[in-house]
């Protein structure tokens, strides 16, 4: 009997989730939301509501269809503003640190453009593309870029050298093979890292560019902060952080997979 | 010997490192040949610019005068024609044995097919057949350097450069891949250039040895290696060879 336990909350961390943990863990979200629930009966409902009440405004606006647009409008900048912002950095930081010529190039501008925060590009994005999703898509993007120039750089600059002497023992005789063939493939734990911390910034950031007018979850939860209704601040809150959940999960998942060799 | 039977031609190779403080002459005017099919070790102690000698022969660097030869023309960059083995394998870790195998053979005009048999026949011959799908992380140093040595012959190099490839491996393992290696060089034909810091090893393997000495690095003398193989290291004509390249190298 005492074995059976014993492999069923020590060993098992293998394959399958760790009962331990998903327990603890679990038992850590009740006593978040216990605390809460007491907390709110000593507040009125416009300082802080109780989760039940939270809950409700939840399902009220996921079932009227306000939460469904408000997250395809943001998504509809998320997405392309990532995107476009991933592979910009991702193509800056390697090309840099692969080449010296490129490194010295740009590395005082580099330095120079590094700690303009995002929301500091507002204005840019008003002024240059307008208050619409391209003009969101700008700020993300912003966001995504300096993460994944910094991930790429640092894991192209870590490539050991001999990697290099090998490929090239080997037959692959341009810089375009040597990038393809080992740089990339001995950078991409960095590279993927970078991603997927990137991913989860811009989900953040669309709170600083939907600032600006643009619709979205970021403006729901604005419109409900003017309106002084902290429950429905809380629920978008909480579909904010159920997204990042669902995002970061996945693609967590499709690293442990990419990186299987690890 | 005519030049034509020479596959790899030292000549005259000296290369000074550039610094602050003047510069460091790290070899000076090495001067030997390998012949076509010959496993010449070069051995010499920490300092003698052996892995320097090794980085040039290989094209990896840049002699400051002198040149090396590969069946007649000079060598200015790393190519296909010399295959390299290095003592800490590099094998890249995000590709399988299988595919560490595939890599040089991806870089050549050949289809997919005749590329997967010739990987099967180096796994073959450096019996790693059952691990063809692991990753590196999971193989141990020796059965790590039997893919280096896979993967630098699948591509049919015309010699085999080795730098201390069995340097960090146990003494078990390593009598081990002496033998394998052997065997290997004895089926292949190929040629061989062995540099290593360890006498027994030079004796064990070469028919020619290089022995270099420090300050800056020079060959000290080629001493022949008149033993058959498998060679015994309790035998009495084996000691005296070591005990004669361990003179030289304290000489």
């Amino acid at each position: 009997m005492s074995t059976s336990l014993e492999t069923d909350f020590g060993t098992d961390v293998g394959g399958g989730v760790d009962r331990r943990r998903l327990l603890l863990g679990a038992l850590g979200v009740l006593g978040f939301l216990l605390l809460w629930e007491v907390a709110s009966r000593f507040n009125p409902p416009y300082v802080l509501p109780s989760p039940r009440a939270v809950a409700d405004v939840f399902v009220v606006e996921l079932r009227s269809g306000a939460m469904g647009t408000a997250l395809v409008a943001s998504v509809t900048h998320w997405l392309p503003g990532t995107v476009v912002g991933t592979t910009l950095g991702i193509a800056l930081g390697v090309t840099m640190a692969y080449s010296d010529l490129a490194d010295d190039l740009a590395t005082p501008l580099v330095r120079v453009l590094r700690p303009v925060p995002p929301l500091a590009l507002i204005g840019f994005a008003i002024a240059w593309i307008g208050l619409n999703h391209a003009g969101a898509a700008f700020i993300i993007a912003a966001g995504a870029f300096w993460i994944n120039y910094y991930a790429a750089y640092g894991g192209v600059d870590g490539v050991s050298e001999e990697f290099l002497d090998v490929a090239k023992s080997l037959g692959v005789d341009t810089d375009l093979g040597l990038i393809r063939k080992v740089v990339l493939p001995a950078a991409l734990p960095e590279i993927i890292t970078g991603i997927r911390t990137g991913i989860g910034r811009c989900w953040m950031l669309i709170i600083a560019a939907e600032l600006m007018g643009v619709p979205g979850v970021g403006r729901e939860l604005y419109t409900a902060s003017q309106n002084l209704s902290v429950d429905a601040v809380l629920a978008y809150i909480l579909l904010m952080s159920l997204v990042y959940l669902v995002l970061d999960t996945g693609v967590g998942a499709v690293q442990n997979r990419v990186l299987a060799w690890q | 010997m005519s030049e034509d039977d020479r596959r790899v031609v030292v000549d005259g190779v000296s290369k000074l490192y550039d610094r602050d403080d003047g510069g460091v002459q790290a070899l000076e005017d090495v001067e030997f040949a390998v012949d076509d099919g010959e496993f010449v070790c070069v051995v010499g102690p920490s300092g003698c610019g052996k892995t320097t000698l090794f980085r040039i022969i290989g094209g990896l660097e840049s002699a400051t005068s002198g040149q090396v030869r590969l069946s007649g023309a000079p060598v200015t960059e790393p190519s296909p024609d010399l295959g390299i083995v290095f003592q800490e394998y590099h094998l890249f870790p995000w590709r399988t044995v299988r595919g560490n195998v595939a890599f040089g053979l991806e870089q050549q005009a050949i289809d997919a097919e005749a590329r997967e048999e010739r990987v099967d026949a180096m796994l073959d011959l450096v019996g790693l057949e059952a691990f063809d799908e692991a990753y590196p992380t999971e193989l141990s140093g020796g059965m790590k350097q039997r893919v280096g040595i896979a993967r630098a012959l699948a591509v049919d190099p015309e010699i085999l450069l080795m730098d201390e490839p069995f340097g960090s491996v146990d003494a078990q393992t390593r009598s081990m891949l002496h033998e394998e290696l052997l065997s290997v060089w004895e089926e292949t034909g190929k040629t061989v250039l062995f540099v290593t810091h360890d006498v027994d090893e030079a004796v064990t393997l070469a028919d020619r040895i290089v022995v270099m000495g420090a300050g800056p690095g020079h060959v000290q003398e080629i001493v022949d290696v008149d033993l058959d193989r498998p060679r015994d290291r309790t035998d009495g004509a084996f000691a005296e060879n070591v005990e004669y390249v361990r003179g030289l190298i304290s000489e």
